[in-house]
């Protein structure tokens, strides 16, 4: 094999040439994560790579297992940060021109149409993708120590999730946005004792106008997400922290214990188990 | 070219007046815990990267066709003297806003989802149950099961079955519900 020229082909010489050129050396400190070592080196060096482990289990992984949904809502967050930036471009939190903006974007914005019903469905679907996560996560009982404080910044997110939504329905200013934050904003005042100052820190004045417009609308594209995307940074490093997925829940006690016996009376096959 | 010098060779009297720094202090479970074996385990660079890169790909493809295929709603622009009936919350509040017909506001609207976000917060301090065995957390399980079951039919009904007025109404009877 040695012995032979080797021919290599133009592509196999222009691929050599850029992986072995200072810019590509510079960029990526590693070779392609085909051996161990690289495959090491990449998930360490890479700032977008590293808030996952080098390893992971492979029944933790499974997607009947965690059914992706923590991942999918994360990305669903991304979508959402990518097309929210977009109709920021085209929206303007005025009562008067709100509902004109939302009108504009379907009919003289390139893509403003679908990027709008992107970010209104992404959301929606968002909400159920967090839901689904935490109730998954309760079967799994994978809140268990050492997870407890996962849970409650799970839990805090859960409340975030809701409430960027909430904030977002407000912004078009059509009948459904104005009467729906409406019926939500009439329970603030039966808060006990703190009612009425709850209400009007979210609506800012009698009813819900324009002085609830800018509150919902700064909610919605600032303090929120903000403080969500602090809130996910928790929630991973903690993942990671806390000894990674929790996997598959164990056999119970009781179900190791028959197990045991049944390897015992010398079935062999059951013990392979 | 740097010409490297010649490491000093140390005499035993030198080393032993070196002084040392604590670099780092690794405790055995502060960076991860390794308990799990290593058999059990792949790498993630290309296991877990390519399952989220197909996940977050399909999520997409679909998102994109939802959108494409079904578009937002937008009503008239609002109007404060013309109140819709029913004026619903938005879904996932639905649950809350048919509680609000059997309970006064400040139980319905109030209390029982702020002590729902709390219990949920408190929910791994108060179950000290350590096992995480199906088999061991029937309490749990059931309890949970009831309240996830509540929750859905109560934000069904506000969702579906409930008309002008938060009267009962059957979806063939017409449907009162924006996304």
């Amino acid at each position: 094999m040695s012995s032979l020229p080797e021919k290599k082909s133009l592509l196999d010489i222009i691929t050599q040439k850029i992986v072995t050129s200072q810019l590509w050396r510079s960029i990526f400190r590693h070779g392609y994560p085909d051996t161990p070592l690289n495959q090491s080196l990449v998930m360490m060096g890479n700032v977008f790579l590293h808030l996952h482990p080098v390893k992971v289990s492979r029944q933790a992984m499974k997607i009947t297992y965690t059914w992706c949904m923590g991942g999918i809502s994360f990305f669903l967050f991304l979508v959402l940060t990518l097309t929210g930036v977009f109709l920021m471009f085209y929206y303007v939190p005025e009562t008067h021109t709100a509902y004109q903006n939302i009108n504009q974007l379907s009919s003289a914005v390139s893509f403003g149409h679908l990027v709008r019903n992107m970010h209104r469905w992404a959301a929606h679907l968002m909400v159920v993708s967090v839901t689904l996560h935490m109730i998954r996560v309760f079967y799994h009982g994978a809140y268990k120590p050492p997870r407890e404080f996962n849970w409650v910044v799970g839990v805090g997110l859960f409340f975030c999730t809701l409430f960027l939504s909430f904030t977002g329905y407000l912004l078009p200013w059509d009948q459904i946005a104005l009467w729906a934050i409406t019926v939500g904003t009439n329970l603030a005042p039966y808060t006990p004792i703190l009612g009425q100052p709850v209400y009007q820190v979210l609506v800012g004045g009698p009813a819900v106008g324009q002085a609830t417009l800018i509150r919902f609308y700064v909610g919605h594209v600032i303090l929120l997400p903000l403080a969500t995307a602090i809130l996910l940074a928790v929630h991973f490093w903690r993942i990671r922290k806390d000894g990674g997925a929790a996997g598959p829940p164990p056999p119970s006690r009781r179900e190791l214990e028959a197990r045991l016996a049944e390897a015992e009376q010398g079935l062999a096959p059951t013990a392979a188990r | 070219m740097a010409i490297e010098q010649e490491p000093k060779v140390q005499t035993q009297a030198a080393a032993t007046q070196r002084r040392y720094r604590t670099l780092a202090v690794v405790r055995q479970e502060a960076i991860t815990r390794v308990e799990k074996p290593l058999e059990d385990s792949v790498f993630v660079w290309p296991h877990l990267l390519v399952r989220e890169f197909f996940a977050s790909t399909i999520v997409m493809v679909m998102l994109t066709l939802l959108s494409v295929a079904i578009d937002a709603p937008l009503r008239e622009p609002a109007n404060p003297n013309v109140t819709p009936n029913p004026a619903k919350a938005p879904w996932y509040f639905l649950g809350l806003q048919e509680l609000l017909h059997y309970f006064p506001p400040t139980t319905a609207g109030v209390l029982i989802p702020g002590l729902v976000l709390v219990g949920l917060a408190c929910l791994p301090y108060v179950d000290r149950n350590p096992s995480r065995a199906y088999a061991d957390r029937k309490i749990a399980i059931v309890t949970f099961t009831m309240f996830v079951v509540f929750w859905a039919c109560v934000t069904l009904a506000g969702s579906f079955f409930r008309g002008p007025g938060w009267v009962w109404y059957w979806p063939w009877q017409g449907l009162f519900f924006d996304l």
